[in-house]
């Protein structure tokens, strides 16, 4: 409402220098967010530098190791149906089809939604299992961020001034892995209450690998290593998740919001996770 | 009457009149409207609860280029509005009390400015102790929020003061004795949270005055008359010198019934000397306009081992909100519906209404009937489950029935719902029902019965024969949303046996249209049908008399025909149009053809023989539409999460007009319903209210719908009914919290007595639930 100007550049390099020639302006990606604040007025920035048409942010590139990257400005549409993802790596398509609604889908962007990071979207759970890496691209150059350290706290990255996400690199999952993404919201369409992100490889009976982000519980994604490795070797029996479930409970740093309890959040937390593994045993059988 | 061969008659679901233009985005609403030279207004709210305003300072406001005026209650005299109590100014005057509460107003030549001006203007308050509930309220040295309450104009014998806002009690038969009878007693405390309206149009007005002196006021309303009235009042202005319209309205649920910016833009319009426009964003629709009323019912109830309901007693506690707009009316509805529809002989309903330091809470879909119904309907429950009964059984070896009367003692003149119950019990399959199990998931079903008036007050219609035989209809009823017009241009059409196509409908008018109270009280197709019925019957009788002089034949032997004609009974080719003679009427005998009706409900809500009543502030409601309701949930055993799966909703309407209509307002009735159980409510944090908006505080969309909404329509025609319909605007939401409750209840084996029931209640009582086994 009281922004001045809009620029719509159509290579990276101008996008940048036009945010460092305008401090107090903001790169303007699918809009589902920040126009969604500037007309509320909690933000208003001086000039908008729109990226819709740098097109080097735009494609998926698969990398020769099973990786892909996908540029910043991906719909989340995209993500969820049209990108080749395989084994765990579909954990992105499960949360980007979870993300909203089909308008806000169409118009949402990889890219502007990880640089807000609202604890309760769907993304930083997803590729913090995924265990993604972040594209930066800034003034002085590129650089690149595992998607645990990106999340730094409340709607906070590690973006610097002047920074822009360029794209995530999701590497390859172990094969035969299994993605999934249990979201917990009030309605359809809401921001998630609490969510389970994970990749899980079984051996037999047995889970031989697994990773597993919780989202919604607190400033970041909750990644525990120790709890990955109280599912591995066990059959995913009820006790071994429950441990697990409530070592993450335990780590997580929820806050009482109107979409629910601090308590709550913890309680749900084990219970999603031992959804979660139910949800997947037919792709297990499948495999 | 037959027509069943006119397109659009009675009965039909014809599209909407206006589907063209809404569904192109070629519909006018308020935001839409705009006016040569226009400003535009903003609001500044109160930061604080309760405070006295000490001093304003607008000079650095008035300074901003692009500003033309600062409002502050300061340049306002002492007018003061109310549905029921005149309580409240145009904008806050002396002291503020809510936080959110308007407290000066800015015009300037763009939004933008107008919106910058407002955080320019200063005020010096002195904080004064808030109070956040009635119980603080109602306390002894609790701080008082009106000191002038008792001089306030009321409009019904209020029983009031302090922080009082009203006291109302309702009762028939002998309490005691019904409870001394009873084998089993239930007892239970009821909490529900107030409820955001969110029609998708927020609120906002546009007024211009011309040369005369004289204002022009569009807004968003639920009736031009009330908009009339309030800023009237509040700015004391003759009515002669207010014309009130309407654009089209983007819903309402109770929402635009009484004032929200109206005043505040007319004194704008009328300081300036310019058009001035003011919309409120979302966020200061959730904070300044209205809710429903967050209440808490005590409710007990006595039945004998046989199932026979012998004595209730209901005990309302009503926030009000920091002025009374319609909740007098809501607190003595609600006690009216609190027997339910059952015959139970010993009921006493008592309830208090009580200012606090929150946003006025107002009329709402359902006007404090779902609440109640929750802790009725569930007991009903309760008693079935101690009895060993079925909890359909137990309904129908109580129900009211057609002649009985309602509390109060009024009498049914049409009941269908014994009809309503064994329909939804057949076509859920209720006897039989063999629910699908899902792994992780519990599945439950339940019912619930509800009643809802249609009625109320004065309303009136106009119906003209224009030149070429068209009919013009002008009712003043405004159409929010939910249909009316077409619906009572069905019956127009149907009464004169003309086509849809054949009769056009005025947009509302306080200078034109003949008055009606508003579109509020599931009443429109009700009370104004009968009065485009009765105006249409004069309009006839001219249309006879004139047939009669021109075939030159008696009155008994003419017969209304299909198409604008009337001809001679049993000589079919012998007729006169409407076009010939409404040429006749208009350049050589007897005058253009005009037929109007106006009527008043008038039949008496309390019998002095059956029933005591205090403090009731509707001496007269209306008919009584019947529902039955069984509803299928899933609960998440994960989360608690509980999920409407499938629902069947059987309506007593009397007579649908436009079947396609009636199941849209149960099908709408339906999901508010469901919010209001599931997921809905306010919160605020201390004072202040802290989900204000969509991204916060959430409805149920379409994806949230069960996938199987049925819709069952009964009709019990009711005698005085136009063609025998009654209401259907509010009833589809009433039994829908306490139906989800009773399934959730045999899914879980849980009773949950506060609403929402989100995730986490359900958890936390299947927990105790688990734990206590």
């Amino acid at each position: 409402m009281m922004t001045q100007t809009m620029i719509a550049p159509e290579t990276l390099e101008d996008a940048l220098a036009a945010m460092h020639a305008e401090p107090g302006s903001m790169a303007l990606a699918g809009g589902a967010t920040l126009v969604a604040m500037m007309n509320a007025g909690l933000v208003e920035p001086n000039s908008l530098v729109a990226l819709r048409h740098v097109d080097t942010l735009r494609g998926t590139r698969q990398l020769d190791d099973g990786g892909i990257e996908l540029g910043a400005m991906r719909r989340h549409r995209e993500t969820a149906l049209e990108t080749p993802f395989k084994d765990g790596q579909t954990v992105l398509s499960y949360a980007a089809s979870q993300i909203a609604n089909p308008t806000v889908r169409n118009m949402g962007t990889l890219g502007g939604s990880i640089a807000f990071n609202d604890p309760g979207a769907d993304y930083p759970a997803a590729l913090v299992a995924a265990n993604a890496t972040i594209l930066i691209v800034g003034a002085t150059g590129t650089r690149e961020v595992s998607a645990e350290a990106f999340f730094v706290d409340w709607y906070t990255t590690a973006l610097e001034a002047g920074e822009l996400v360029a794209g995530v690199r999701v590497p390859a999952a172990l094969v035969g892995s299994i993605g999934h993404y249990e979201k917990l919201a009030r309605i359809a369409g809401d921001f998630a209450v609490a969510s389970v992100a994970l990749q899980v490889t079984w051996s037999g009976d047995s889970i031989a690998a697994a990773r597993i982000a919780i989202g919604g519980s607190g400033p970041t994604p909750l990644h525990l290593a120790e709890a990955d490795d109280m599912l591995i070797g066990t059959g995913a029996d009820s006790d071994a998740l429950s441990k697990a479930g409530l070592l993450l409970a335990q780590a997580a740093d929820p806050v009482d919001d109107v979409r629910a309890s601090a308590d709550y959040r913890r309680k749900v937390i084990p219970r999603l996770l031992a959804k979660a593994m139910r949800e997947i045993a037919p792709a297990r059988e499948a495999a | 009457m037959s027509g069943e061969n006119e397109a659009g008659a009675v009965g039909q679901s014809i599209p909407r009149l206006e589907v063209r233009e809404k569904t192109t985005g070629r519909a006018q609403y308020i935001a839409d409207m705009s006016s040569p030279g226009m400003l535009h207004g903003a609001i500044l709210q109160s930061p604080y609860a309760h405070a006295r305003i000490l001093s304003y300072d607008v000079s650095e406001a008035l300074a901003m280029p692009g500003v033309v005026d600062v409002l502050t209650g300061d340049d306002l005299g002492d007018g003061r509005m109310g549905a029921f109590i005149k309580d409240e100014h145009a904008i806050a005057k002396h002291k503020v009390r809510y936080v959110g509460e308007p407290v000066a107003a800015v015009a300037a030549e763009t939004e933008t400015i107008a919106r910058r001006a407002v955080r320019l203007i200063q005020i010096e308050y002195e904080e004064l102790a808030a109070v956040l509930t009635p119980d603080e309220g109602l306390a002894n040295d609790a701080p008082i929020i009106h000191e002038h309450l008792d001089d306030y104009i009321k409009v019904f014998p209020a029983v009031c003061g302090g922080n009082l806002v009203s006291r109302t009690e309702l009762s028939q038969g002998d309490l005691d004795k019904g409870f001394a009878e009873a084998d089993f007693i239930v007892e239970g405390t009821y909490e529900t949270p107030a409820q955001a309206h969110l029609a998708i149009e927020p609120c906002g007005a546009l007024a211009e005055m011309d040369a005369s002196g004289r204002v022009t006021l569009w807004s968003a309303n639920q009736s031009v008359f009330r908009v009339q009235a309030n800023v009237c009042e509040s700015l004391g202005l003759p009515m002669s010198k207010l014309r009130s319209l309407t654009p089209r309205i983007g819903g309402g649920f109770g929402n635009k019934m009484e004032a929200h910016v109206q005043p505040i833009v007319v004194a704008l319009a009328m300081r300036t000397g310019r058009p001035v426009k003011l919309i409120l964003s979302r966020e200061e629709d959730f904070e300044c306009v209205r809710a429903r009323h967050p209440m808490r019912v005590r409710c007990k109830t006595g039945v004998r081992n046989d199932g026979t309901l012998v004595a209730r007693d209901v005990e309302v506690l009503l926030d009000c909100g920091a002025y009374g707009d319609d909740s007098p009316g809501v607190l003595g509805y609600s006690l009216l519906m609190a027997r339910g529809p059952y015959n139970i002989p010993n009921v006493r309903s008592v309830g208090r209404l009580v200012y606090t330091n929150k946003m006025r809470f107002g009329a709402f879909r359902g006007f404090g009937s779902p609440k109640v119904n929750f802790a009725g309907e569930t007991q009903i429950d309760e008693i079935a489950e101690h009895l060993d009964m079925d909890p359909i059984d137990l309904r129908l070896k109580n129900i009211v029935a057609t002649g009985d009367t309602w509390m109060g003692g009024s009498v049914l003149a049409s009941c269908g719902l014994r009809e309503c119950i064994d329909a939804a019990r057949e076509a859920s399959n209720w006897d039989q029902r063999d629910l699908p199990q899902t792994p992780g998931k519990r599945r439950g079903m339940g019912v619930a019965c509800a009643a809802h008036i249609s009625g109320l007050l004065g309303t009136g219609a106009i119906v003209r024969v224009l030149e070429d035989g068209s009919v013009a209809l002008n009712t003043g009823a405004v159409d929010i949303g939910q249909g009316s017009d077409t619906v009572l241009t069905q019956m127009c059409a149907e009464a004169l046996q003309v086509p849809v196509d054949g009769v056009s409908v005025a947009s509302p008018d306080t200078d034109g249209s003949p008055y009606n109270w508003g579109t509020t009280a599931s009443r429109v197709t009700y009370t104004t049908g009968r009065a485009v019925v009765g105006a249409a019957a004069e309009v006839e009788r001219q249309l006879r008399d004139h047939a009669a002089e021109m075939m030159e034949c008696s009155q008994e032997d003419l017969e209304l025909r299909p198409g604008g004609l009337i001809g001679i009974k049993g000589v079919p080719g012998k007729q006169v149009s409407f076009h010939e003679i409404s040429l006749r009427a208009h350049w050589r005998a007897g005058g253009p053809i005009v037929g109007h009706h106006t009527w008043v409900f008038d039949q008496p809500t309390i019998d002095p023989k059956r029933a005591v009543a205090h403090g009731l502030p509707f001496p007269q409601i209306g008919v009584y539409s019947f529902a039955a309701f069984v509803v299928e949930v899933e609960v998440d055993e994960a989360s608690g999460k509980a999920d409407v799966t499938r629902a069947w909703m059987a309506v007593d309407v009397g007579r649908a007009i436009n079947p396609g209509s009636v199941e849209g307002q149960m099908e709408g009735g339906f999901v508010q319903g469901m919010g209001f159980a599931l997921t809905e409510e306010m919160v605020w944090d201390d004072a202040r209210l802290i989900n204000p908006s969509l991204l916060d505080y959430k409805v149920p969309t379409t994806l949230d719908t069960p996938h199987e909404l049925h819709t069952i329509i009964i009709e019990a025609a009711e005698p005085d009914g136009p063609f025998g319909a009654k209401g259907v605007g509010e009833i589809g939401l009433v039994p829908v919290p306490a139906a989800i409750a009773n399934a959730i209840t045999d899914a879980c084996n849980i009773r949950l007595t506060t609403l929402p029931m989100k995730p986490e209640r359900v958890l936390n009582a299947m927990e105790q639930a688990a734990h206590g086994s």
